[in-house]
């Protein structure tokens, strides 16, 4: 099975219509690929369902960059029983 | 007497959902006045008392005179005690004999009648308790009184109602200003134009069909038209509005556009051009530029609305619009559905497509489907700065209430937020 990272990068190219190989973890969803406030909600949205949890959307819509929702993401499947 | 109303959690108070989340079912607009309004006219009461659902009885404080879920309301010598639902004007008191109580088939009481030797012998501790103490020692009556069961009903009564409100009122002619050029149709007796209300120049009163009743502070700016029976709130503006039969427009409102046999409850702002039609809208919604309803299928069958996102229900009318909770605001160009439910405290964006007929309470519905978007927090902010722009307080106790009704909305919410998510991931893949 993929890493979490990867899964996050997969899920964020996917929403962001941007090429995976091009997305880093220093990326910040904002600034460096261009994520809009309503998708900011719609990738909320998409890790949720990737991974099967629930997020608390201020807090997952406060992490910025993708490495950092990779660390959010595995906290919180740690949390719900999901790894 | 000392009248009681009653609206308990575990009644069908749930049917007039979204409206009743964030108040009594008697606070409901039906006519010119709230069905509890009505309640009162009829029976005139040296007192009222009244009990609510636990998490809202703060916030209702905040709104009446009214002791609100106080049991020492319980200990007067003569109680009447009513439910909200209760349609007043079928409301019989020389009906009932002594030692009677009046049921539905449910087993909610609907209204009795209680000397204080009655009291002596009954549990006054809580209300939960005095019902219950009613239903060993009283005799039972299942009675089918009138009563209200759906929001929808208020809005299919409405233009009748309005009429039986004006002949109640008793008022009539011009006390606040009408300026010329002025069109007024009908017979002068069916318009009341209150107290510093101002109708400017170029406005129709069409009263041919039933009155015309502008409260006071109204201001009806020109080349609106409103077509009796119709009820303009106090303090609300009408923007060249085409205002046609059957509306009740509460306080404080703006509205525009076209609106038919509508309900407005008050502080709700539907500024711009687009049709609301046999709808029912809470207080503090703005309805952006060309917000619109369906109130009629093609196929003209009855209109279904489903209270819980799953089971529809045959509301036995052809008409019915939406129906909108509390502080919900829609983006220009929103369609909403025929019976389309959309709950309070919810954002909406358009899609350019007609919305699902369900959408909960505290749902940010963005590109086409419900997601839990900037979540609660964000609309409480955008709460408090629309009360304020009215002067008024988003409280402590309103927080509170609607942490409750979040929670109470919860499972609807999250069962659309899953939906939501397949759809997008589908639309992804």
């Amino acid at each position: 099975m993929s890493s979490v990272s990867d899964r996050v990068v997969a899920v964020t190219a996917r929403v962001l219509k941007v090429d995976p190989e091009n997305v880093k973890p220093e990326d910040n969803f904002t600034a460096d690929l261009g994520a809009e406030s309503v998708q900011s909600i719609e990738l909320v949205a998409m890790f949720e369902e990737e991974f099967d949890i629930e997020m608390e959307e201020e807090a997952a819509l406060s992490v910025e960059t993708v490495g950092a929702a990779t660390e959010f993401i595995t906290k919180v499947c740690q949390e719900q029983g999901k790894l | 007497m000392h009248l009681i109303l009653l609206d308990l959690p575990h009644t069908k108070r749930h049917q007039f959902y979204p409206l009743t989340l964030s108040r009594p079912v008697w606070e409901l607009r039906c006519g010119i006045t709230s069905l509890g309004e009505k309640l009162v006219a009829k029976t005139r009461p040296q007192q009222v008392s009244c009990f609510v659902p636990p998490y809202m009885a703060e916030a209702y404080r905040e709104q009446t005179d009214w002791p609100v879920n106080d049991p020492a309301s319980l200990s007067a010598d003569d109680l009447l005690i009513v439910s909200g639902r209760v349609k007043a004007d079928h409301l019989d008191l020389k009906s009932l004999q002594a030692g009677e109580a009046v049921f539905d088939r449910t087993g909610e009481l609907l209204f009795t009648r209680l000397s204080g030797r009655d009291l002596d012998s009954l549990n006054t501790t809580s209300i939960d308790d005095l019902l219950s103490s009613i239903k060993e020692s009283k005799s039972i009556i299942e009675r089918d009184v009138p009563t209200w069961n759906y929001t929808w009903e208020l809005v299919l009564a409405n233009a009748e109602q309005l009429k039986r409100d004006f002949v109640a009122a008793q008022r009539h002619g011009i006390e606040g200003k009408v300026e010329e050029p002025s069109a007024l149709r009908g017979a002068r007796f069916d318009i009341y134009v209150a107290p510093g209300a101002l109708v400017h120049p170029m406005v129709v009163i069409d009263a041919e069909h039933g009155p015309v009743y502008i409260d006071e502070g109204a201001e009806i700016h020109p080349f609106t038209r409103i077509e009796g029976p119709c009820y303009i709130g106090k303090n609300s503006i009408l923007l060249g509005a085409k205002c046609r039969e059957g509306t009740s427009i509460g306080p404080v409102c703006r509205v525009g556009g076209e609106i038919e046999e509508a309900i407005v409850h008050g502080h709700s702002n539907k500024y711009h051009d687009g049709f609301l039609g046999h709808a029912y809208v809470g207080e503090w919604v703005n309805l952006g530029a060309m917000t619109s309803n369906s109130d009629l299928k093609n196929d003209y069958s009855n209109v279904t609305v489903s209270l819980d996102g799953r089971n529809p229900i045959d509301t036995g009318s052809k008409k019915v619009g939406a129906l909108i909770g509390d502080h919900t605001k829609t983006s220009i160009g929103t369609l909403f559905n025929t019976g389309a439910y959309v709950g309070a405290m919810a954002v909406i964006a358009a899609t350019g497509k007609p919305l699902p007929k369900y959408i909960p309470s505290f749902a940010w519905f963005l590109e086409g489907v419900v997601t839990k978007g900037f979540g609660k927090r964000k609309l409480y902010e955008t709460a408090q700065t629309v009360m304020g722009r009215r002067g008024r307080e988003w409280s402590a106790a309103q927080q509170s209430m609607w942490d409750e009704i979040f929670n109470i909305t919860a499972p609807e919410r999250a069962e659309a937020v899953k939906k939501g998510r397949r759809t997008l991931r589908s639309q992804n893949a």
